[in-house]
């Protein structure tokens, strides 16, 4: 009988299963933020190596586990299922964070609706991010699921029956799992009501509402005279936009398309003020406006002057969505992506581009998901399936780098998946030895469709998606979004509130250098500063955690001010950090700063001039290292950076060392704005007055009913912004990170921009690293800090 | 209390200190048995699933482009090789010169056309470009 032979390996059964869950080799496949409190589990305070799990493994053929964190991509999808299949018998999967499990906040065209939809998932771990704690939950989970369910004696001896290494099917989209965003359950209920997305909420009484206009830009001297300049040379061809609808945060021309590129060149060359930098480009459809405007779609450039710290923008109408501008590519090499970017998503296209091929999606990909005619909601679309891994897998390495592979090279893919990318991007590099001679990039599986879904959540709702764009800096991003939002409606921060973002974005901006700190490291090859730096970073998110409640992404920003007032016992927490602190980054400078192989790995090498940097709009540390003294805190103050005291560390050799040493300074400059802000901060409100556009404060809310309306309109409908538009950009931690808000008087965004800074930095780094070895590659990759999703958006 | 008991040497055939054939003979069989039973416990154990995706090399998650066999100028490994080569003779030299004495002239002239041998290897060597750092081509 079975069941006595069943019985009989019941003993074999249980030493197999205690030897299998005692000993679990967990496999990463990180792909966002998830994977940062993943990595932080590892880390000395959590030390996962009390599971009988040691070290993440970067290869399927070491693991048994497979750990999918984060948001998953359909362009990324393949690679997933390619790595799942690859590893060896027996595996198990857990999907870790709420996007993992099912999309998460992120419901975009972009996003796969759950990675068990093409991989058999056996424990989810909840969350967004899960706590560190949490990765320990779901391994301790799977231990007992081996232990309990698994009966691997008879595989083993090859014997028909028994049963190891987890679940082998997967969901299948409307038989196993449901697509409602409702939930599970709901299946054959009707939804009710219309769907609050834009451009358009059916029956809204905002439409009727009325709101002031948006604040006009009265123009100093010098932009007159630009003005004058730009006339007098282009005449009706650049016109200044006048009148009440006028952008107000900049002067603003409207160019026609078949001019702009001399426009452009005018600006950089000619002009009274000199623009150095393309800061920005990017198109909006204007098809879906509440009133139209006469024509399809709008490119929009927007330039920056680092000598006279101002900026500019230009509009070019466009009669078509498919129209044809000429490329800006021979004024500006940085904006090769940007057009690239624009195309795809658009569908405009650009006269003499080097290179007009997909950016973002795939290759195979239909349509332009930014035009207002596309599906923005995966959970309206066809379920992604393992037969779409097939048709979307990733194209061959030849054909990313095109004509500059030669014969004889060899092609090496440096990435998707690898270790020392820091996140999901694919290097190709064409090899002659060690040589790298050629380099592609191949960006876009961490594409999350922010500024799609930015044009369907309210102003209010939209703030929690801005902390993940850049998962290492949370606030630090609420910032720049709120800074632009407030430009827009002219909202007042009150000082409180200005003083309080200015010390949890400089605690973020610390904490993002400290992970900087510990992972370059770890790729040249040291192990220890990662976990002093991983000691400290806890330290730091501790604070955040009682002044916000959250780790990584505390969405604690509102428009006009804060979520809440500190609470009691901030002080105490930030003046004991900054006790400590300075003593530690000593450690840091004598342990590392002055190590001679750190040096002779970093020292002249991977450099780039202030020049080329400027012209391919790198920013941020980046950018200061190569010896250009531009800091948007100082060079253009927002918030209330024009109050606090520090320095902009630079450098003069743009190579990773002064990389290196530009960030250090940095934690530096960071800890005395800290202190400044701690030791100076005002009392009052935390939360703007006006309660048109901003929640009010919650007791407030609680104790009278104009309040509590005012509230609750805010919250569901969200406030109706007056129609316009404005761009602001921050100092994140990573360099400029700017939102693009356009506004056609609703509760929505009508069109989302984010120039993020990793954007531009990662384009420039072909020209840094060809010619170099692999090894310096690595070193360039990691001295250079960029960050996924922040590129991808 | 027992007897402690004598020491009785090993049958000659199986003691170290007789050396014969037969411990050597007996000692590759209990290799040769503990290694078969080494292969065919991880070979019976372990179950072996080929699939497409699992043939594969392994890189990054993606398919690799073009064979994995080629021609890689690796010009360290090169010079590392060369600097072997050339620098065993240093051994040679020194015992040599220890000996200098003792050996006279005819030690002399075998030494000479030993070093002369190994000088045109070099000059070849040298003649051929291996010793230029070539990363392009390798040698």
């Amino acid at each position: 009988m079975t069941s006595t032979a069943d019985q009989l390996f019941r003993p074999a059964d249980a030493v197999i299963n205690w030897a299998r869950k005692n000993s679990l080799w967990p496999f990463f496949f990180g792909l966002s933020c998830c994977f940062v409190e993943e990595a932080t589990a590892w880390g000395p305070r959590y030390d996962i190596a009390r599971f009988g799990s040691e070290v993440f493994r970067g290869s399927p053929r070491q693991a048994d586990v497979l750990i999918v964190s984060g948001t998953m991509f359909k362009k990324i999808a393949p690679v997933a299922l390619q790595l799942y299949e690859q590893m060896s018998d027996p595996k198990w999967v857990i999907s870790m964070g709420s996007c993992s499990n099912s999309g998460g906040m992120y419901d975009v065209y972009s996003v796969v609706q759950g990675s068990d939809q093409i991989l058999p998932v056996d424990v989810y771990i909840p969350g967004c991010p899960p706590r560190p704690e949490a990765v320990f939950e779901g391994l301790m989970l799977l231990q007992k699921k081996i232990d309990a369910g698994e009966r691997p004696t008879r595989p083993v001896l090859h014997l028909p029956g028994g049963s190891q290494g987890g679940r082998e099917d997967y969901l299948v989209d409307g038989r196993t799992k449901a697509r409602d965003t409702r939930g599970p359950g709901y299946a054959g209920i009707p939804i009710r009501g219309t769907a609050a997305t834009e451009p358009r909420f059916a029956g809204s009484r905002a439409e009727v509402l009325w709101t002031p206009p948006a604040p006009g830009l009265t123009l100093s001297r010098e932009q007159e005279v630009l003005a004058a300049d730009l006339a007098a040379v282009y005449g009706d061809e650049a016109r200044l936009a006048a009148g009440p609808d006028a952008p107000g945060d900049m002067p603003t021309f409207t160019v026609a398309p078949s001019r702009i590129a001399d426009v452009l060149a005018h600006l950089k060359h000619k002009a009274p003020t000199r623009f150095e930098r393309l800061e920005d480009l990017t198109a909006i459809d204007e098809t879906a406006r509440k009133t139209p405007v006469g024509h399809e779609a709008t490119a929009v450039y927007t330039l920056t002057s680092l000598s006279r710290a101002t900026m500019v923008r230009l509009l070019c109408p466009l009669q078509s969505r498919d129209a044809t501008l000429p490329t800006a590519t021979g004024v500006w090499s940085a904006a090769n992506w940007y057009e690239r970017e624009a195309a795809e998503m658009f569908g405009l296209r650009f006269d003499g581009h080097p290179d007009p091929r997909r950016l973002l999606t795939h290759r195979d990909w239909v349509s332009h998901p930014l035009r207002k005619d596309y599906e923005g909601r995966a959970t309206n679309m066809p379920a992604f399936t393992r037969e779409d891994c097939a048709r979307l897998a990733p194209v061959d390495a030849a054909e990313i780098l095109g004509e500059r592979a030669k014969d004889g090279d060899y092609l090496l893919n440096f990435g998707p998946h690898h270790y020392a990318t820091h996140g999901i991007i694919r290097f190709v590099m064409a090899l002659r030895g060690e040589r790298i001679k050629a380099m592609g990039i191949d960006i876009g599986y961490h594409h999350r469709g922010v500024e799609k879904i930015g044009e369907r959540q309210t102003w209010h709702q939209f703030i929690p998606y801005t902390d993940r764009v850049d998962y290492l800096s949370g606030i630090a991003n609420n910032l720049s979004y709120v800074t632009a939002v407030e430009k827009l409606a002219g909202i007042e921060v009150p000082p409180r509130a200005a003083y309080a973002r200015v010390m949890l974005s400089e605690l973020f901006r610390l904490s993002n250098h400290l992970m900087y700190f510990g992972t370059f490291l770890q790729d040249l090859g040291m192990m220890s500063p990662i976990f002093y730096a991983l000691r400290e970073r806890e330290m730091v998110l501790d604070i955040i955690e009682t002044v916000t409640g959250g780790r990584l992404h505390p969405s604690w920003l509102r428009l006009g001010g804060l979520a809440a007032d500190l609470p009691e016992g901030w002080k105490e927490q930030v003046e004991a950090f900054v006790k400590i602190f300075p003593a530690r980054l000593k450690e840091y400078h004598a342990g590392v700063t002055k190590n001679p192989i750190v040096k002779a790995r970093t020292k002249g090498v991977g450099g780039i001039t202030a020049a080329e940097a400027t012209d391919r709009g790198v920013t941020g540390p980046n950018l200061r290292a190569a010896g250009v003294s531009w800091d948007r805190r100082k060079a253009m103050p927002y918030g209330a950076y024009a109050d606090f005291d520090f320095d902009v560390p630079t450098r003069q050799n743009g190579d990773c060392y002064d990389r290196y040493l530009v960030r250090m300074d940095e934690m530096r400059e960071s800890l005395r704005i800290i202190k400044q802000a701690a030791a100076r901060m005002p009392e009052g409100r935390h939360l703007s007055a006006d309660a048109r556009y901003c929640l009010p404060q919650k007791d407030a809310a609680l104790r009278d009913i104009e309040s509590l309306i005012h509230h609750f309109v805010n919250v569901t409908r969200g406030p109706r912004l007056p129609s316009g538009m404005a761009y602001a950009a921050t100092e994140a931690p990573r360099g400029e990170q700017g939102y693009f808000v356009v506004s056609d008087g609703g509760c929505h965004a009508y069109r989302m921009r984010i120039r993020t800074p990793g954007f531009a930095n990662v384009q420039a780094l072909p020209h840094i690293i060809e010619g170099l070895s692999i090894a310096d590659c690595v070193a360039v990759l990691a001295s250079y800090d960029y960050i996924l999703p922040d590129i991808d958006r | 209390m027992p007897q402690p008991l004598a020491y009785v040497p090993l049958d000659a055939p199986f003691s170290p200190w007789n050396p014969g054939a037969l411990p050597l003979v007996v000692y590759i069989g209990i290799v040769c048995g503990v290694m078969a039973i080494i292969l065919f416990l991880s070979g019976f154990l372990t179950r072996r699933r080929p699939s497409p995706a699992k043939q594969q090399p392994y890189e990054c998650g993606i398919i690799p482009t073009g064979p994995g066999r080629f021609r890689y100028p690796v010009p360290f490994f090169l010079v590392a090789v060369l600097f072997l080569l050339f620098d065993v003779e240093t051994a040679y030299i020194i015992a040599y010169a220890a000996a200098w004495p003792e050996l006279g002239l005819a030690g002399y002239l075998r030494m000479a056309v030993f070093i002369i041998v190994l000088g045109i290897g070099l000059a070849y060597a040298w003649s051929k470009g291996a010793l230029d750092w070539d990363e392009e081509e390798g040698l």
